[in-house]
């Protein structure tokens, strides 16, 4: 039996739908990116996850017991962080922490070992006497990620938990949340930055408008929605020289002559090649079709050093399901 | 939870224990506290604020108390107490029923604003814990404020010229008036929203903040001037406190229950504590009336005033309770009957409230009759102001109803809103008690003519108060014509409770 469990869940607010119809399904140990673009729902579905706002139709089940009839029960297997950190004024990381462990109704000893432990775990433990609104903001998203943790839920809800991080902070918060996925905490992440899932994730769920337009593990959606488009995109690296903006010139003057060669753009050294292949092409269409344009590149002696398929990624995957509508 | 190996870089293992030291006794009861007043406390006292109108306080009355040592000192007798105990009363009244009320507003109004409410709720606090919390932590701040000023109190009883029943009663009805303001400011912070809304209550809140503070003092120096020296507890003072502290205790009550209602979530069964609180308040007063009236040996007057005054406060409150959402969360679908009139839905909430408006009506007519004065000239005495309040309680459910009526008939939504419903009960009651007397003057008429002010509920419920049998040719407003406005107001009743059936039944089927 699946962690969770989301059944034909639909919000409406007025004439509004903003979610249609979203069904899913998470493991104990899962984590899943939950993208689309600004106004797709993704946040609205979090909230009925958290039990902060009521679906119209739909049923979500955390651990087999409905979530929307009876939300107190599913309150203590959640820890949700929305996409801003809450914090207080005038508190230490310590006394936050410690004000959220009784709120939660950890008791003596035990509520000061549950700090301690979410301290050490979130990195925490040498700024527990500093001011919450002295922290840099990865820092602050770290105490919101410890406060999220202190009741050890099962089920994990961080509405764009990486948003305004720098690099190194997203780095150590994947690395947090793959631990906590490791230790059987299911994850959901509403996230923008695609290139982030795609490392945390090991699936994904993509709506727009409050529809749900792709959901899957994430290989499996980057292949499906490379398979499913007539576009391939390769990269070519020309060596470097005294010429080498003549030659690039020369070369991309040359590619897009090429009869299935649709647009070509200069990326530095390289050149990003899109080639349009008939309906139904597969992988070995492409194939003939690169070594046809390799072939043409090397005969007028361009010096080509690198010639590969550019690989697909998550926001490939995303661009080609989605189009971009607001609901 | 096994959240022991730090996958976070540089952190360390050896995180101190910082309570070693704490003893258990102590530990076992600060568990037993409400989490949020150890929190608010603690961040209270970190403010600039507490500490700058601390050392203020204590500062103003050392002042005070040096000045009247310099005037006293000469004098074998002074009979200066009334002044200085006033003196240090405006001082610590600057506090309680300025800073500890807006504190406490925006201390609830940031809670939201940050959305770190939200993840309070999922602690499984609940709202009405969270509330008590904050208006507890408030209250612990005023104690603060108050033992500093307390023993300035004490020393102006020492100055002579005020006597302690005064203090006491000044004391208590201050104190009274602070926790009802903390309430109501708690309670404020509840009302809106949006920026814009958020932005108008907190300029209205100050500037009502402003003038109670004023009213606040007036009415201690009047206490304290005219009763300070020789306390007497006649009659009628003492039912003004009575019906003071009921009014606070009551509407403070209602106030906090509303803001818990406002807080909960959708799943939560959120009216039924506001929507009990309201009843309760209800029956509570009118069984207060019923022993005023006969403490004072049967006088109509309590029957009219609280006729009227309590009619108004139904329908103020009414406005609230009627424009509800439609519908209610699917868990408490399954429990609610056509009387289950405490549940969550507009529906539920304008049968509510229309049953208490006409039960109110009825209860103060019967009253009414039964009132000595009334038995001599039974009809005329009690028709008079009778029908005054019964009008008024009919003009209130015929416009709930029409605001109803005008927000939630049409498909479209945009004027469904809860907001929306309010603002139509003001712009219909205006229009209807405005337009008449204008129309009126336009044709030739007398501003407060009776029959086409018959639905004007201001004009039409004065011209019912009006009503005089005594003199055949001046302003008439017939039992018959109350009988025009019941059966029109009933009509837009049953229409607004049939929309709002049809309406619960479209949501809860979607």
């Amino acid at each position: 039996m699946s962690l969770l469990e989301v059944k034909g869940l639909r919000r409406d607010y007025g004439k509004l739908r903003a979610v249609d119809n979203v069904s899913f399904s998470l493991e104990a140990g899962g984590i899943l990116g939950f993208i689309g673009p600004n106004g797709a729902g993704k946040s609205t579905t979090l909230r009925i996850l958290a039990t902060l706002d009521v679906p119209t139709a739909g049923e979500v089940l955390l651990e087999g017991q409905s979530l929307v009839d009876a939300p107190d029960k599913a309150r203590p297997l959640l820890g949700y962080m929305p996409d801003r950190y809450g914090t207080y004024d005038d508190v230490t990381v310590r006394e936050f922490l410690d004000f959220f462990a009784r709120a939660y109704g950890l008791k003596g000893a035990q509520r000061r070992q549950r700090v301690d432990s979410v301290m050490e775990f979130t990195g925490l433990g040498p700024l527990s006497e500093k001011l919450t609104t002295e922290l840099s903001k990865g820092m602050r998203q770290r105490v919101a990620l410890g406060r999220t943790l202190l009741h050890d839920p099962r089920l994990l809800l961080l509405d764009e938990p990486a948003d305004g991080l720098d690099p190194r902070a997203r780095i150590e918060l994947r690395e947090l949340l793959r631990a906590l996925a490791d230790q059987g905490k299911a994850v959901i992440i509403s996230s923008h930055i695609l290139t982030e899932l795609a490392e945390i994730c090991d699936s994904c769920v993509i709506i727009e408008q409050g529809r749900l337009l792709a959901q899957g593990r994430v290989e499996d959606l980057l292949r499906s929605s490379g398979d499913s488009s007539q576009v391939t995109e390769l990269v070519v690296r020309l060596a470097a020289g005294a010429e080498g903006e003549a030659m690039g010139a020369r070369a991309e003057r040359m590619l897009l002559e090429q009869p299935r060669v649709k647009d070509v753009t200069r990326e530095g050294s390289a050149l990003r090649v899109r080639l349009e292949l008939e309906p139904g092409a597969g992988p070995m269409q492409a194939e003939a079709a690169a070594a046809v344009l390799l072939a043409a590149l090397v005969a007028q002696g361009l010096p080509v050093c690198a010639f590969s398929p550019r690989e697909r990624n998550l926001e490939d995957a995303f661009m080609t399901v989605t189009k971009g509508r607001v609901a | 939870m096994s959240t022991q190996a730090s996958p976070a870089s540089g952190a360390s293992g050896s995180i101190p224990v910082t309570a070693a030291g704490v003893s258990d006794r102590w530990e076992r009861w600060g568990d037993r506290l409400n989490p949020l007043v150890v929190k608010e406390v603690r961040q209270g006292l970190r403010t600039r604020v507490f500490w700058v109108c601390f050392s203020l306080l204590l500062l103003a009355c050392l002042v005070l108390s040096l000045t009247a040592y310099a005037n006293t000192q000469g004098s074998s007798y002074a009979r200066e107490g009334r002044t200085y105990f006033f003196s240090f009363f405006v001082c610590l009244g600057v506090v309680h029923f300025g800073v500890i009320p807006f504190n406490a507003y925006r201390s609830l109004a940031r809670e939201r604003e940050d959305e770190t409410w939200v993840l309070l709720l999922l602690t499984g606090l609940g709202p009405r814990r969270i509330l008590r919390g904050k208006v507890a932590s408030f209250l612990v701040q005023a104690a603060l404020y108050a033992s500093a000023v307390g023993p300035f109190l004490l020393f102006s009883y020492f100055l002579n010229g005020i006597d302690l029943p005064t203090i006491l009663v000044v004391l208590l009805l201050g104190g009274a008036w602070m926790v009802f303001l903390t309430l109501a400011s708690v309670c404020a912070a509840t009302l809106a929203d949006g920026r814009l809304g958020r932005a108008f209550v907190r300029f209205a809140l100050v500037g009502v903040l402003a003038v109670t503070f004023i009213q606040a003092l007036t009415f201690a120096f009047v206490l304290t001037q005219g009763r300070g020296n020789g306390f007497s507890f006649d009659r009628t003072f003492f039912l003004g406190v009575c019906a003071g502290l009921g009014m606070m205790l009551t509407d403070g009550w209602l106030l906090f229950e509303t803001a818990v209602s406002r807080l909960s979530l959708m799943t939560e069964d959120y009216t039924r504590h506001p929507r009990r609180a309201l009843v309760v308040q209800a029956l509570l007063t009118f069984a207060g009336v019923v022993v005023v009236w006969w403490y004072v040996d049967f006088n109509k007057d309590v029957a009219e005033i609280a006729g009227i005054f309590g009619g108004m406060h139904l329908i103020g409150t009414g406005l609230f309770t009627v424009s509800d959402v439609d519908g209610q969360a699917r868990p408490l679908r399954a429990g609610t009957r056509p009387w289950s009139l405490l549940k969550p839905g507009a529906l539920r909430g304008f049968r509510l409230t229309v049953l208490l408006l006409l039960g109110w009506a009825l209860g103060c007519s019967v009253l009414l009759a039964m009132s000595d004065g009334s038995t001599s000239d039974t009809l005329r005495g009690w028709s008079r102001m009778g029908m005054a309040f019964t009008a008024m309680a009919l003009y209130g459910v015929l416009f709930l109803s029409l605001a109803l009526l005008l927000g939630r008939m049409p498909r479209s939504d945009r004027l469904a809103s809860p907001a929306a419903v309010r603002l139509l009960f003001v712009a219909v009651t205006t229009l209807a008690s405005g337009l008449p007397p204008l129309v009126a003057v336009f044709l030739g008429m007398d501003s407060a003519d009776p029959l086409l002010n018959l639905l004007n509920p201001l004009v039409g419920t004065v011209n019912f108060g009006r009503y005089d049998y005594d003199e055949p040719y001046g302003t008439r407003m017939t039992p018959e014509l109350l009988l025009c406005v019941a059966l029109v107001a009933l009509l837009a009743a049953f229409a607004a409770d049939r929309v709002l059936a049809e309406r619960e039944r479209r949501a809860h089927g979607s």
